[in-house]
């Protein structure tokens, strides 16, 4: 630089010099500025560089960090991307889903289709389980039947099985008795067989004796008869020693008397041989009746052992057959046990059928209500005419679940008996319809009445249906009069025949002016769903009646309609007094 | 009768029983407010809970879920802080004992539900009148039952 400076300075002329110098001197100055920049420049510099050296610091500190948060964000990625793959997993799961909810939605609409069936067929169904209602009804007047006669039955056997006990006790007795007399009879034998033992000893013993004796006879008959040669002996010897006679003939005299005893003697030894022969014979004859008397015995035993036999063989029997009937007792209280529960388990399913129908269908009535207010201009006539039917029919149905509900309540309820003044009763009735009392100038003549032994709630609404009925059924011209009586009777003051001329009854009766009705329809009335009039002239669903008999059965009672038509009606209700 | 606005509570789990009320209500044109609970829990624990303005009448159903209107009326009339609510019982189906036991537990009165919406209409008014005209003292056992014949005097 500076040699071109020469050059320069060479080439110029003095102006140029000079300017050249204050040039240089400006560039002096200029660089001498630069210099003091520089200077202070150098001082930012090194400023800067301690700056940077505490940034590199802080920067090592944050790149400390960053690489921390790398690893973080390497474990956030890590994370993540395992996340992902679960998010890639649900995705496919909710596409899964996704098919899954529409085959779902498919079902759904097919169920749809079939729940409408289903509703078809339940139509079908509910008129199929009216039907069954009625059926339940008469199956359950069938079972109450068969109830009374297993209970009937049940008696019967429990009665049978009394006397067999008794009878039982009779035999075992008996076979105590037999066995105590065979067991006296057995010694009695053996007693026997020993005389019989002991006397033929003895007979033989007699037997010895006398052939001893015979033996013995024998020998004095030789003993005899030597004497006698022994005798002709001496008289020969006499006769040979006269000589010797004085002394012979003593001899001879001791003879003859020793002859003479022994004659005694044999004759002696003869009459107790005859003796003994009679003794022996009377023995043998002994002997022999012992002998039949002891075959006596023997068949006698042999009998009592039959006997016996027999008498076990009958005692085993009544044990078994004793066992039969305490087992067919056990079946028929099981049977009656599951009767009873079946019967209550009907009750209880037309009881909450009933009471369950009630709320849809008062449902429809009130929407069909509302419509008829508020869609009065948009129906046409037939429209409007067809929902006045729709709101008859569902009254008439609603009519029908009350009755029918009362009908099973009177079979669910638990029967608590009190006794109470019938007066009470009709009080609260009468209290119950006061509107159609006045209604239609009713009056009720109620004066005459006793106590009874009845089950209140029950009782009320037979009351209740019988004035209602009486109240419905009343002339439209003629005032509707009702007398109700009871008082006390006995069955065979009545002669009825269904009653026990035993027992005492409750007699009440209810008589009103109404129509009345022919009498040949007497016991048809009593019976459910049973009606005389169209439901357009006298509404109804023909249960009230037959409640009235069931809560008279109930009492164990039983009543009587007479009437003629237009001349009125009488019930007559008889119900024990205890 | 109507001097102030109505507090009217509904306990009823049935909805179109609470529509019908509830239109039954807006036709009347009382001044009222409803407030409505579908069982006897969320009933109870409204009224134990409630620190605004206690309900001036209570509309009972019998049958509801979680806890039924029997229950929630004995519990109302058990509790100190309850037992002057005047209670309505407000039910499909009528029983006679049902209706007794219900006289015995303290219910201010028994509606079975009407099945004509004019009727229903008749009757939500004739409560109504009856609980603002009278004191909440339960009335005789002859008067508990309210029927529809007999709210020509209003």
């Amino acid at each position: 630089m500076l040699r071109q400076n020469m050059i320069k300075i060479k080439k110029m002329d003095e102006d140029e010099l000079i300017i050249a110098l204050k040039e240089l001197a400006c560039q002096k100055e200029e660089k001498e500025k630069l210099l003091t920049e520089l200077i202070i420049v150098n001082k930012e510099l090194v400023f800067l560089k301690e700056e940077k050296e505490k940034r590199a610091a802080e920067l090592s500190i944050a790149n400390k960090e960053l690489a921390f948060q790398n690893e973080e964000k390497g474990k956030r990625a890590t994370e993540l991307g395992i996340a992902n793959k679960e998010l890639v997993f649900q995705k496919e799961e909710k596409g899964k889903r996704a098919t899954e909810l529409g085959i779902a939605n498919k079902e759904l609409v097919f169920q749809d289709e079939e729940k409408e069936k289903r509703a078809a067929e339940l139509g079908i169904a509910n008129i199929e389980l009216a039907f069954q209602d009625k059926e339940k009804g008469k199956r359950a007047a069938e079972l109450g039947i068969a109830n009374k006669e297993l209970v009937f039955q049940d008696e019967e056997k429990e009665k049978r099985a009394a006397e067999l006990i008794i009878a039982n006790k009779e035999l075992v007795f008996q076979n105590d008795e037999k066995e105590k007399r065979a067991a006296e009879l057995i010694i009695a034998n053996k007693e026997l067989v020993f005389q019989n033992e002991e006397k033929e000893k003895r007979a033989e013993e007699l037997i010895i004796a006398n052939k001893e004796l015979a033996f013995q006879n024998e020998e004095k008959e030789k003993r005899a008869a030597e004497l006698g040669i022994a005798n002709k002996e001496l008289a020969f010897q006499n006769e040979e020693k006269e000589k010797r006679a004085e002394e012979k003939e003593k001899r001879a005299e001791e003879l003859g008397i020793a002859n003479k005893e022994l004659a005694f003697q044999n004759e002696e030894k003869e009459k107790r041989a005859a003796e003994l022969i009679i003794a022996n014979k009377e023995l043998a004859f002994q002997n022999e009746e012992k002998e039949k008397r002891a075959a006596e015995l023997i068949i006698a035993n042999k009998e009592l052992a039959f006997q016996n036999e027999e008498k076990e063989k009958r005692a085993a029997e009544l044990i078994i057959a004793n066992k039969e009937l305490a087992f067919q007792n056990e079946e028929k209280e099981k049977r009656a046990a599951e009767l009873i529960i079946a019967n209550k388990e009907l009750l209880a399913f037309t009881y909450i059928s009933s009471h369950d129908l009630q709320e849809p269908l008062r449902k429809i009535q009130t929407f069909v209500s509302i419509i008829l207010d508020n869609e009065n201009e948009n129906l046409s006539d037939t429209g409007k005419y067809n929902f006045q039917r729709m709101q008859l029919a569902a009254g008439r149905m609603q009519q029908l679940i009350d009755d029918l509900l009362a009908f099973s309540r009177i079979n669910t309820t638990d029967h608590k008996f009190e006794k109470i003044n019938l007066s009470i009763i009709i009080e609260e009735v009468k209290t119950e319809l006061r509107d159609t009392i006045q209604e239609k100038h009713a009056t009720i003549e109620a004066t005459e009445l006793c106590s009874a032994h009845i089950i209140a709630f029950q009782f009320r609404q037979l009351m209740y249906n019988l004035i209602s009925n009486a109240l419905k059924f009343s002339q439209p011209d003629i005032p509707s009069h009702i007398i109700i009586k009871s008082n006390i009777v006995k069955d065979s003051k009545l002669n009825n025949g269904k009653l026990s001329p035993e027992k005492s009854y409750c007699h009440i009766t209810v008589k009103d002016n109404g129509i009345g009705f022919e009498p040949h329809f007497n016991e048809r009335i009593f019976e459910v769903f049973q009606k005389l009039h169209g439901k357009d002239v006298y509404a109804g669903t023909g249960i009230g009646l037959a409640i009235v008999k069931k809560i008279v059965e109930n009492h164990n009672g039983i009543i009587t309609a007479t009437s003629e038509l237009n001349k009125g009606a009488t019930f007559d209700i008889y119900i024990p007094t205890a | 009768m109507n001097i102030k606005q109505l507090n009217i509570l509904l306990a009823d789990d049935d909805t179109d029983d609470c529509i019908f009320f509830k239109k039954a209500l807006d036709e009347l044109l009382l001044s009222s407010h409803l407030t409505v609970v579908h069982d006897g829990e969320q009933l109870m624990h409204l009224l134990i809970n409630e620190t605004n303005e206690s309900p001036d009448v209570l509309f009972l159903d019998l049958n509801m879920p979680r806890k039924n209107g029997f229950e929630c009326l004995s519990e109302i009339k058990l509790s100190k802080k309850l037992n002057q609510l005047p209670v309505i019982i407000f039910s499909t189906s009528f029983e006679q004992e049902v209706v007794n036991q219900l006289f015995q537990n303290g219910a201010q009165y028994f509606i079975r539900k009407p099945s004509e919406f004019s009727q229903f209409k008749k009757i939500i008014q004739h409560s109504l009148a009856l609980i603002v005209q009278e004191n909440i003292s339960q009335p005789a056992r002859e008067n508990f039952v309210i029927a529809v014949q007999n709210s020509l005097f209003i």
